[in-house]
């Protein structure tokens, strides 16, 4: 199979798995769900992070820590949606989920300093908007050195 | 990329972590970063913007100058 066909299924799986159970699959899951070795998909792992489509889990490039706007891991950026709990990565991920997913959801975040409770909305292909602010606290030709702390 | 009630809890975690302020995007503009960086990511032909496509999307939301420049090295 050419790479870049081979990358879409890759790319596809991972994304249609997350979305189906809320959860970003590892490789081994990929490579059942595709029906190819693991390690191939391991090396088009590396190529989507080339990519700058996902990023290895450090240290065990087995498991996806991101998969942008879902997160591998949990993080302060919750999302519901279609019945089913997602992780975003970030505030702008939150929204991103609800974009990917074409639905409505809700994301139940807090104040990045005082920890009060902030609801993020969307709703019938919309934001609820409120006056609440991000932080872009990294330029956006840095965003990819170190995205965990992005 | 964290949320805020204010700029003024901004300013607080800013000097709490001794980060410098950089802009803040509100929630419209947010929510249009959203739909052009994922509205087609579960599809075959998604893809991550180009850098040049990133400053287009940025600037069409107000957001410009070198912070918003993926090509920019003004601020290393």
């Amino acid at each position: 199979m050419p790479k870049d066909d081979l990358d879409t299924k890759v790319k596809l799986a991972m994304y249609e798995m997350t979305a189906e159970t809320g959860r970003v699959p590892n490789s081994s899951e990929i490579s059942r769900r595709i029906d190819i070795e693991e390690n191939e998909v391991l090396t088009v792992f590396g190529r989507l992070h080339a990519k700058r489509i996902l990023l290895p889990e450090p240290g065990d490039p087995r498991r996806i820590r991101m998969a942008p706007p879902f997160s591998g891991v949990p993080t302060a950026f919750p999302v519901e949606a279609n019945g089913k709990q997602y992780y975003a990565n970030c505030v702008w991920d939150a929204y991103g989920i609800a974009a990917a997913l074409h639905c409505d959801a809700i994301s139940r975040a807090s104040d990045g300093h005082t920890g009060e409770p902030l609801t993020l909305e969307v709703k019938a292909g919309a934001p609820v908007l409120k006056p609440y602010v991000a932080h872009f606290a990294v330029p956006a030709g840095h965003w990819w050195d170190d995205l965990i702390f992005t | 990329m964290l949320l805020f009630r204010s700029e003024e809890t901004v300013n607080q975690w800013c000097a709490a972590h001794n980060i410098p302020r950089r802009p803040l995007v509100d929630l419209e503009q947010l929510w249009q970063l959203a739909v052009h960086w994922y509205a087609n990511r579960l599809t075959v032909e998604s893809r991550r913007p180009t850098s040049d496509e990133m400053v287009s999307i940025f600037n069409s939301l107000g957001l410009t100058g070198p912070f918003w420049d993926p090509k920019s090295d003004e601020w290393r």
